[in-house]
């Protein structure tokens, strides 16, 4: 991947990439999956940053900010100097994932860089959730057909959302990986 | 001052309150109208990322008008490739990483007057509603914050930054019970179009050899439930109201499932009854993505399941008061009775 791919990436999650070159690279994005890896490596490192409360990354974020970043440090270096031309033309806009402190996570081991990530206060969904105090949580992945059967019924329960929910609802079968997660299994008697 | 003129200045107050609070959830209530109209009716395509406690993923939506007909795509730009198009007839949902297409009729026909919200007089009822001062900003755009929190514990909470020409929708945040946000979707890009090529609708995901899942038939071809029985949910949060019910047939099953589909205005929430398997019931399972909760229960050999953008505690509910009903045995002050 060149660095100027890089920097189309880089420039297009900033809002700074022009119109016909937005078009292009998505395009490219939509039908290149190493392409769509390290885009989307690049727009969770932002996203950790921007989030005030921190994100949980995800299992395989560290392989892919290992792809990312090309496995050398100083490949974000080269990269942050090449931006640095447009950035001084533009200050108001500075590449986020290219600041000085996410140069310094980049730079970071990937382990490291996940435990900066993680914060132990951000519980994740499942954990905001009331359980009942009877209930037995334990972890479970869901079958195939299980996952397949899920996602049917929210593409026909999205059918009846208002248009921002089901963007919302829909979106969260996309990002669904590998399916849908069962986050608890409640044992008990069948009624 | 004496008592009588002290009683017609607090009466003066809280008229002037409340007639203040009405005007407030009219205008963040015309906002929504306004958001939603903005979201069904214009030609967008953008590029947003939708965060979840778990995970962040950039994606790409593109959205068409075309001889009043709503179409639209929704493709994940982040590793799976998952891919969403809504036709002028079918929702298609491509899977590669299952190697899957869902297909499933749209109920509205892709017809922008039908595909348009109703969020509904009663909604302040339900939901707190506020409109921000102006002068916010984001993505270099003038935006107004409009807040929709839930004035109880069964659904969730809104915070809204529309576009003050457009108002269309550049960060969205559900939240939970107490506040947190729990999905963010946030724009990093938004180029509203005149128009929208054909092409930017055609998926981009080489379908072949996938299998095809075709999970409904077109509504209309259904046949009717008969309205004197079924299954109904005995408990329903307040503000919940059936506003559809259909047959959904199941691959693979020769018996269609019974979809249930209540609405408070905002938030959906579905019910599926299908036969149970001959393996016997099955524990009940707790699902999730994003906001929207599902959970499963076997119920009179039928498995019931409630899906919606609720909290996990109020699909539960639903899903364990469902039972199957005739027209006299439905109590005349349950929810269910109400609804119909």
């Amino acid at each position: 991947m060149t660095d100027q791919i890089r920097e189309q990436l880089s420039a297009l999650l900033d809002g700074e990439l022009p119109r016909d070159e937005m078009d292009l690279l998505m395009r490219r994005l939509e039908k290149d999956p190493e392409l769509r890896r390290t885009f989307g490596s690049y727009a969770l490192i932002g996203e950790t940053l921007r989030a005030p409360g921190g994100r949980v990354a995800p299992p395989s974020f560290a392989a892919r900010v290992t792809a990312a970043i090309g496995d050398s440090p100083a490949s974000v270096e080269k990269a942050s100097t090449t931006r640095a031309v447009s950035v001084a033309q533009q200050p108001q806009h500075v590449a986020l994932w290219k600041r000085p402190m996410v140069r310094t996570a980049l730079a970071a081991s990937v382990a490291a860089t996940a435990v900066l990530l993680f914060r132990p206060d951000v519980a994740p969904i499942a954990q905001l959730e009331v359980t009942p105090a009877n209930s037995f949580a334990m972890s479970a992945s869901p079958t195939p057909a299980q996952s397949q059967r899920l996602a049917g019924y929210m593409v026909a329960h999205s059918q009846f959302s208002t248009p921002m929910v089901r963007r919302n609802v829909l979106s969260s079968l996309l990002a669904a990986d590998p399916g849908i997660t069962r986050v608890s299994y409640e044992m008990g008697e069948a009624r | 001052m004496s008592g009588a003129a002290m009683r017609r200045a607090a009466v003066c107050v809280a008229g002037c309150l409340l007639a203040f609070s009405a005007r407030a959830d009219d205008d963040a209530r015309a906002w929504i109208e306004r958001m939603s109209e903005s979201l069904a009716t214009r030609n967008y395509d953008g590029l947003f990322t939708h965060s979840t406690g778990r995970q962040a993923e950039t994606m790409r939506i593109v959205h068409r008008v075309d001889k009043g007909k709503s179409l639209e795509r929704l493709v994940s730009l982040d590793g799976s490739g998952r891919e969403i198009v809504r036709t002028s007839e079918e929702v298609h949902a491509y899977l590669p990483d299952r190697r899957v297409v869902i297909v499933e009729p749209r109920g509205d026909d892709g017809s922008l007057l039908k595909s348009l919200p109703t969020p509904g007089p009663a909604l302040d009822r339900y939901y707190e509603l506020a409109v921000g001062p102006q002068g916010s900003r984001l993505l270099g755009r003038e935006v107004r914050v409009i807040d929709v929190r839930p004035k109880d514990i069964y659904r969730y909470g809104y915070r809204l930054w529309l576009d003050e020409e457009t108002a269309m929708p550049l960060q969205s945040v559900v939240t939970n019970g107490i506040g947190n946000p729990i999905e963010v979707i946030r724009f990093t890009q938004l180029q509203m179009k005149d128009k929208i090529p054909a092409r930017d609708i055609e998926p981009t995901v080489d379908a072949t050899g996938f299998q095809w899942v075709r999970t409904g038939r077109k509504v209309a071809a259904m046949p009717q439930l008969p309205s004197n029985g079924g299954w109904r949910p005995l408990r329903l949060p307040p503000g919940f109201r059936l506003v559809a019910s259909r047959l959904q047939p199941i691959p693979g099953s020769p018996m269609p499932a019974q979809h249930l589909i209540f609405s408070d205005g905002i938030a959906a929430i579905s019910v599926f009854i299908e036969p149970g398997s001959q393996t016997g019931p099955r524990p009940p399972e707790t699902s999730s993505m994003g906001s929207a909760n599902a959970y499963s229960t076997s119920v009179h050999g039928h498995v019931v399941t409630a899906i919606g953008e609720v909290p996990a505690a109020t699909v539960r509910e639903i899903a364990n008061s469902v039972v199957p009903v005739q027209g006299s045995d439905v109590p005349a002050d349950s929810p269910a009775s109400s609804a119909r």
